[in-house]
């Protein structure tokens, strides 16, 4: 097996203001174009990473989390910025991280969602005292360990170690609806799926994310309210007149 | 309160209760409000224009705040901290409680339509449930007046489901979105009609509150009083009056009698202390709500009572009917990519689609009893902690299936008038007592054949008109006892003090007032005979100040209170 090692991308920090994340995002895509360390003829090629040949998926065995939830009252006008202690750790965070900006990445002013702290946002969620969130916790922090598992396996190393190009290999294994997913594939994709709409989800909710989404309501209209755009009833019509129906 | 002359305690501050207090009020009369939650201000505590992603959890429910951390709900939902409720073997049934002022109001729906010539006379018609004690004519002046303090938005259709107001009542609806003309379009082609949402919603101002300005969820509350909630409305303007007050943090136990079993007044709890306090009531009116104003009658037992108080009918907890809920959602290909504008609105139904089955019911067409209507849930919604679509990849191409999705939903849920059965009541659980001591409510449940034909017909329909809207299913319809939700869950439980005609099989008169004790009314929606599919709340409010307005009449007549006379039917 080679060793395709790369430095390890410093760790994702939830208190980092716009700018620095810029900066850790910065650091983060230059760490994955440096070559390995050995084993590499200094050729752009990309490695060819050998996958598991039979599943690991592993259940984590968690303890519950004791935190209390915000309650059946709690202050709706300035909510609070911490209900809970956030229970991740600086290296999952990280490995979060990576994966929510392989989902959401950059493009051109959009910012990725890392950029917009969605991260915290998973951590927020998967350290929740409620049921829903217990069970969702489960699964991603089990995604988490199959992730540095099948690094180990295919590289040798731990997932955020590797390139970019080979971190996807490893995502495009588990990303995909397929006929015949392999078995030892189908827990991590469905745990990838959970994760993917967590992701997408949170950073919509962001004031950028909303923005690219297109979501512009939430605003006080004087009047009437307006009713559809003369746009919007163009494409209406057209749809209308495509499935054969009338007003 | 030895410095304040009341003449009638009032148990609850939502629809009923609110509405009761508001009309006595304003007639000149002397009421005290008693409310099991905490005083609530809609103005300092609404959270208006708060994203979902500056909550946690970006917004989502949990057992705290069962309709996300926004809901205006407070200290309830599904379950009440210390309160419980049980439910009997193989009964699954959901009670939905508010501890504040304003009760329910708050977050409500505010679906507002009329029940129909059809709705107090089923049973005349088909044989089944119960007749009201009076006739549509008699209460549609009174809807008049509701519909017109309470303000609410929609058109006259003349439709046969949905009776006209008088001219003027009404304020103009909002203009309907995009998805929703698709299903209108769709529904026409199979000969469904689509019809404005009734809503307590204002779009023009009245009094103190606010037109809209169709932005913030509804059910967050409404700082500026557009729509409507108690706490906004009724009681600012029934304090005004100087003729209310009211006691929060006060949760009624019992009702007390004298040695001769005549109604002296009411036990509360008061929160703060967990003290028992006695109060006398010359009248007491219970709103508390269906299931809670039924505990406190079957709570309240003595030599004269010993089913309960105004239980010799052995109706009170029976009969309890919530509305059939289910739905069906599709993704519309013919939606994707489409044209982004500000669909908020006033952030629920501009369209829906009423009961249109009442020819085919006088056919003998249909093999369920009862009709129901379908609310249309779409559009492009603030993002919260969901996203739709069979989402596949990741980057670039990931994202641009979910904006190619985003708007492109649509769900048509169910609304159905259920009959009662004899499964469905409630009784006390001697068991299991609350936090206060209060012996609890303990529900039975089982849906009955005619609900669960009328939700096989909803789910295919919906089906239709989905699939005329380019929706492709790969999956066969759910079963009818799958798909139905459970009793309770529409939040529409009502029945439980049922009015009628006669005292052998019904709580009340028409007039709320309960048979065995002339002094003692229900105004919520306990008094209900059926429970139409038109939502409950906008008739709880009609009722209650009907039948507020007699009983102010008897107040000034009178000093002691005597029973409705049988003759006095119909309008006041």
């Amino acid at each position: 097996m080679k060793n395709i090692k790369v430095a390890n991308p410093p760790p994702y920090q939830s208190t980092l203001t716009r700018r620095e994340s810029l900066k850790w995002l910065g650091i983060l895509s230059a760490s994955a174009l440096i070559p390995g360390v050995s084993g590499c003829d200094g050729t752009s090629k990309v490695d060819v990473l050998t996958p598991s040949i039979k599943g690991h998926w592993t259940q984590l065995s968690l303890s519950p989390i004791s935190a209390k939830g915000y309650g059946k009252d709690p202050n709706l006008i300035i909510p609070l910025k911490s209900p809970w202690k956030k229970t991740l750790t600086v290296e999952q965070l990280t490995l979060v991280a990576i994966i929510a900006d392989i989902l959401v990445p950059r493009e051109g002013d959009t910012p990725s969602a890392s950029e917009v702290k969605v991260p915290d946002v998973i951590d927020e969620w998967v350290s929740a005292p409620y049921e829903r969130q217990q069970r969702d916790r489960l699964t991603i922090l089990s995604l988490l360990k199959w992730l540095d598992d099948e690094a180990k396996i295919r590289g040798d190393s731990l997932f955020i170690q590797l390139k970019e190009e080979q971190q996807l290999e490893i995502i495009d294994d588990i990303a995909y609806r397929k006929e015949e997913l392999a078995e030892e594939f189908k827990n991590a994709a469905h745990a990838f799926s959970k994760l993917r709409k967590l992701v997408l989800a949170a950073f919509f909710c962001s004031p950028e994310g909303t923005k690219d989404l297109g979501y512009i309501g939430n605003v006080a209209i004087a009047g009437d309210y307006p009713g559809p755009s003369e746009e919007a009833l163009v494409h209406l019509n057209d749809a209308l007149d495509k499935l054969g129906l009338t007003l | 309160m030895k410095d304040f002359d009341y003449e009638v305690v009032v148990v609850g501050s939502g629809a009923g209760g609110a509405m009761a207090a508001y009309t006595l009020t304003k007639a000149g009369h002397k009421v005290l409000m008693l409310e099991a939650g905490r005083d609530y201000d809609p103005k300092t505590e609404t959270p208006m224009f708060k994203t979902k992603g500056q909550a946690p959890l970006m917004g989502s429910g949990n057992v705290d705040k069962d309709f996300g951390f926004y809901d205006a709900t407070v200290d309830g939902g599904w379950t009440v901290p210390d309160e419980p409720y049980t439910t009997g073997d193989d009964s699954d049934f959901m009670w939905w409680r508010a501890r504040m002022l304003g009760g329910r109001t708050n977050h409500w729906g505010r679906y507002s339509l009329r029940f129909s010539v059809h709705d107090f006379k089923g049973k005349t018609r088909d044989g089944l449930g119960a007749d009201w004690p009076f006739e549509y004519k008699d209460i549609a002046p009174w809807y008049d007046k509701t519909e017109e303090l309470v303000g609410v938005c929609g058109t006259n259709t003349g439709l046969d489901d949905m009776p006209d107001s008088a001219e003027g009542i009404l304020q103009p609806p909002p203009k309907a979105r995009v998805p929703e003309l698709l299903v209108s379009a769709a529904a026409k082609k199979l000969g469904i009609p689509t019809a404005p949402m009734h809503r307590a919603v204002l779009t023009r101002p009245k009094d103190d509150r606010q037109a809209c300005f169709y932005a913030t969820p509804c059910g967050h509350g409404c700082s500026i009083g557009a729509a409507f909630q108690t706490t906004t409305s009724l009681i600012p303007m029934a304090k005004a009056t100087g003729n209310l007050k009211v006691i929060t943090d006060a949760m009624v136990k019992s009702i007390g009698v004298d040695k001769s079993g005549k109604v002296t007044g009411v036990t509360y709890v008061d929160k703060k202390s967990s003290s028992d306090i006695k109060l006398s009531a010359k009248v007491i009116i219970l709103a508390a709500s269906a299931c809670e104003s039924a505990r406190v009658l079957l709570n309240s037992k003595s030599e004269h009572h010993p089913d309960g108080l105004a239980n010799s009918s052995g109706q009170v907890g029976r009969n309890i009917m919530d509305s059939t809920g289910t739905g069906l959602g599709a993704h519309i290909p013919a939606l994707e990519n489409r044209p982004i504008y500000n669909e908020d609105g006033h952030t629920a139904n501009h369209l829906f689609i009423p009961w249109w089955g009442h020819k085919q019911h006088e056919k003998g067409e249909l093999d369920f009893p009862r009709g129901y209507h379908f609310e249309i849930s779409s559009g492009f919604r603030e993002p919260g902690s969901g996203v739709s679509g069979d989402l596949q990849g990741y980057g670039k191409d990931l994202k641009a299936q979910a904006k190619s999705y985003y708007g492109a939903g649509v769900y048509l849920s169910l609304r159905g008038e259920m009959l009662p059965n004899e499964h469905c009541y409630m009784e006390i659980d001697e068991q299991v007592t609350d936090k206060w001591g209060i012996p609890v409510a303990k529900f039975h449940w089982k849906w009955a054949d005619h609900e669960l034909k009328q939700v096989e017909h909803g789910l295919k329909t919906a089906k239709e008109i989905l699939e005329t809207m380019g929706a492709v299913f790969t999956k066969p319809l759910p079963s009818a006892e799958k798909a139905i939700l459970k009793g309770g869950q529409i939040i529409h439980e009502v029945g439980s003090t049922r009015m009628g005609e006669s005292s052998k099989d019904s709580v009340t008169n028409q007039y709320g007032q309960t048979w065995d004790c002339p002094n003692v009314f229900v105004m919520d929606a306990g008094v209900f005979a059926s429970n139409p599919h038109k939502n409950c709340t906008l008739t709880i409010m009609t009722l209650a100040m009907r039948n507020a307005s007699w009983l102010a009449e008897q107040l000034n007549s009178s000093t002691e209170l005597k029973l409705a006379p049988l003759s006095a039917k119909g309008a006041l």
